[in-house]
């Protein structure tokens, strides 16, 4: 399991690297939101898991299984929506050259 | 202490309320600076009572730490607060009169209030993930601010300090995620505790995954071998904006190397860090200032030199390897980030009155502004000696706080480095004042009105002179400040109290 996801993620961070690195705005949007993804995956991965963890919620009694650790879910989805509102923003704003300048790719500004 | 929300809530509520009076400057102007000024005054009084009172500590949601967000304000946290806020508070009043009337009535101010918020949040935060949150607020900010005017450069530059700074967070996310699997915990008194105590197959990994966030906090702070976005970026900052830029960005890269790597990583081994941070200061420091002489134009020589200052700071938390100078080291960077701050941020506002008096940002066009406002000439010529090291001055005393820490740890390469750095920044603040200020001037009066800008700006001057002139209280907090991240007892007991492991 361990070593698929990690093939996965490192399959994911070389595409993200290699849209980030063309020139054009939609490349660099679309690389990030490829990393983000990536990056994600890889916190699932090491917040580990096994089919008899169970939810972390304890009541009155000692859970007689282990508990999964909520901490690694909560960390991604922070950093969903943080990658969320950047996304967004790099969006609007490579709309907003486009809409300006007529190209999306920013080399050719000069 | 509850008041630790404040430094973070106040900017936060100023960009809602500056984003309902779009298309009103002056309402705007007024809150901003209302704001701004306000914070200053509370994070001085907050920097006061943290120096008497101890480390104060604030947790979010009432989970106790290490497991809720906390919010800690140590004396270096304090610091940086005042640094931030005092900068900000001197910029707002700049852009009065820089930035142009239809960005003012727009979001030129909630976009600003968003950078100071990030920042601020970066220096009150106690927990490594918050930090990564408080670096993209900042990051959101800073695009904004960069982008005002949106001329061809202003593009350019800002989509490529975008995509670099894209590449730099998932690491840091990617760095958060594994010092959690590795330790367990992301609270920074949590962590400091657990590495300290780690077997060494552990401790192993966590080196390995400290110079992911290494490789972060250098971009961020523009060290070598990351500076190459730096001095494309700066220069196309607008005018005053660029002060707070220059002044705090990279620092916060700075005061991240510290807190994590002379606070938090303290695992057995964690020294080879400090020693590649010692040898990429050298690097940085020398390639800075070398590329400074090349240019021709005031910003982007200014910019290299944000790098090459950098070193110099980076090298105090580099000498941290040798144990028996960390403390004199790490108190040489805390002071050395208080006169940089102040005296690159005067520089800054300094080069764009010249441009405005002058008429040009080219060096070689600009030329007697020294007849035509001699009062701009006084301001440059205090700013680009203390910048320089020269003595009275505090770029005199943090050099040599530095060297000192250097010399008793017997690191004669990099203080070599530092000193022949010393003098070629000299000579390229002589080269500024050469064109800039002596010389023929190209017009018989000022290209624009630049008066009103000198108040602001001689306030920054006057604070280097001060910290030049009365070191000694100031030296004194360095130091305290110093001693509270070399030896974390107290920051790990103000933090997790009762539930140290």
């Amino acid at each position: 399991m361990e070593f698929v996801m990690a093939a996965v993620v490192g399959a994911m961070f070389a595409a993200g690297t290699y849209m980030i690195l063309r020139r054009s705005l939609i490349w660099i949007v679309m690389g990030f939101g490829m990393y983000s993804n990536a990056t994600n995956l890889l916190l699932i991965v090491c917040g580990g898991y096994a089919p008899q963890w169970q939810a972390p919620f304890v009541g009155a009694a000692a859970p007689a299984t282990p508990l999964m650790d909520p901490l690694p879910p909560d960390i991604i989805l922070t950093a969903i929506v943080i990658s969320f509102a950047v996304g967004a923003l790099l969006l609007t704003l490579s709309y907003c050259v486009y809409l300006d300048y007529g190209t999306d790719d920013p080399e050719e500004l000069v | 202490m509850r008041l630790l929300i404040v430094p973070v809530l106040v900017p936060f509520l100023t960009v809602i309320v500056l984003a309902l009076l779009t298309g009103r400057a002056a309402a705007q102007k007024t809150v901003a600076l209302a704001s701004a000024a306000g914070l200053t005054v509370f994070v001085f009084w907050l920097l006061r009572y943290v120096d008497q009172h101890g480390i104060q500590t604030m947790v979010i949601g009432g989970w106790t730490a290490p497991w809720g967000i906390a919010f800690v304000a140590d004396r270096l946290a304090c610091i940086m607060l005042c640094l931030s806020m005092g900068v900000g508070t001197v910029v707002t009043l700049y852009t009065f009169w820089t930035v142009e009337a239809r960005q003012q009535e727009y979001f030129f101010y909630p976009l600003f209030q968003v950078l100071l918020l990030g920042v601020n949040w970066c220096f009150v935060t106690g927990d490594l993930f918050n930090l990564f949150v408080g670096y993209e607020v900042m990051l959101i900010g800073s695009y904004g601010v960069m982008m005002v005017g949106a001329t061809k450069a202003q593009v350019r530059e800002t989509t490529r300090y975008l995509a670099i700074n894209s590449i730099g967070s998932t690491f840091f996310v990617v760095g958060c995620g594994l010092v959690y699997t590795t330790v367990g915990t992301l609270n920074l008194a949590d962590l400091a505790a657990r590495t300290a105590a780690l077997g060494p197959e552990q401790a192993a990994l966590v080196t390995a995954v400290s110079m992911l966030l290494l490789v972060v906090f250098a971009l961020k702070a523009g060290a070598f071998p990351l500076f190459s976005w730096l001095p494309d970026s700066y220069p196309v900052v607008p005018a005053g904006v660029s002060g707070y830029v220059a002044g705090l960005l990279t620092k916060v890269g700075v005061y991240s190397l510290l807190r994590v790597f002379v606070l938090v990583f303290r695992q057995p081994g964690h020294e080879l860090a400090l020693q590649v941070i010692l040898v990429l200061s050298g690097f940085t420091m020398l390639l800075g200032v070398l590329g400074a002489m090349c240019q021709w134009d005031v910003r982007r020589i200014l910019s290299w030199h944000v790098i090459s200052q950098v070193g110099y700071m980076v090298m105090g938390i580099g000498l941290a390897a040798n144990a028996s100078i960390a403390t004199a080291a790490v108190a040489g960077t805390i002071f050395y980030v208080m006169h940089h701050i102040v005296v690159k941020s005067s520089l800054f506002l300094i080069g764009g009155i010249a441009e405005r008096v002058s008429g040009t940002q080219e060096l070689k066009r600009m030329g007697g502004v020294l007849d035509l406002a001699p009062g701009v000439a006084a301001l440059f010529l205090v700013s680009a000696m203390s910048l320089a090291g020269m003595p009275p001055f505090s770029g005199f005393l943090s050099k040599l706080v530095l060297l000192r820490a250097g010399l008793g740890g017997g690191h004669y390469v990099v203080v070599a480095v530092s000193l022949v750095t010393s003098f070629l920044t000299l000579y390229s603040m002589a080269k500024i004042w050469t064109y800039v200020f002596w010389g023929r001037a190209a017009r018989a009066t000022p290209a624009a009105p630049y008066r009103a800008l000198m108040v602001p700006t001689a306030g920054l001057v006057a604070a280097t002179i001060v910290l030049g002139f009365a070191a000694e209280p100031f030296l004194r907090l360095a130091n305290d400040a110093a001693d509270e991240i070399t030896r974390p007892d107290a920051y790990v007991a103000a933090v997790l109290g009762e539930r140290r492991p």
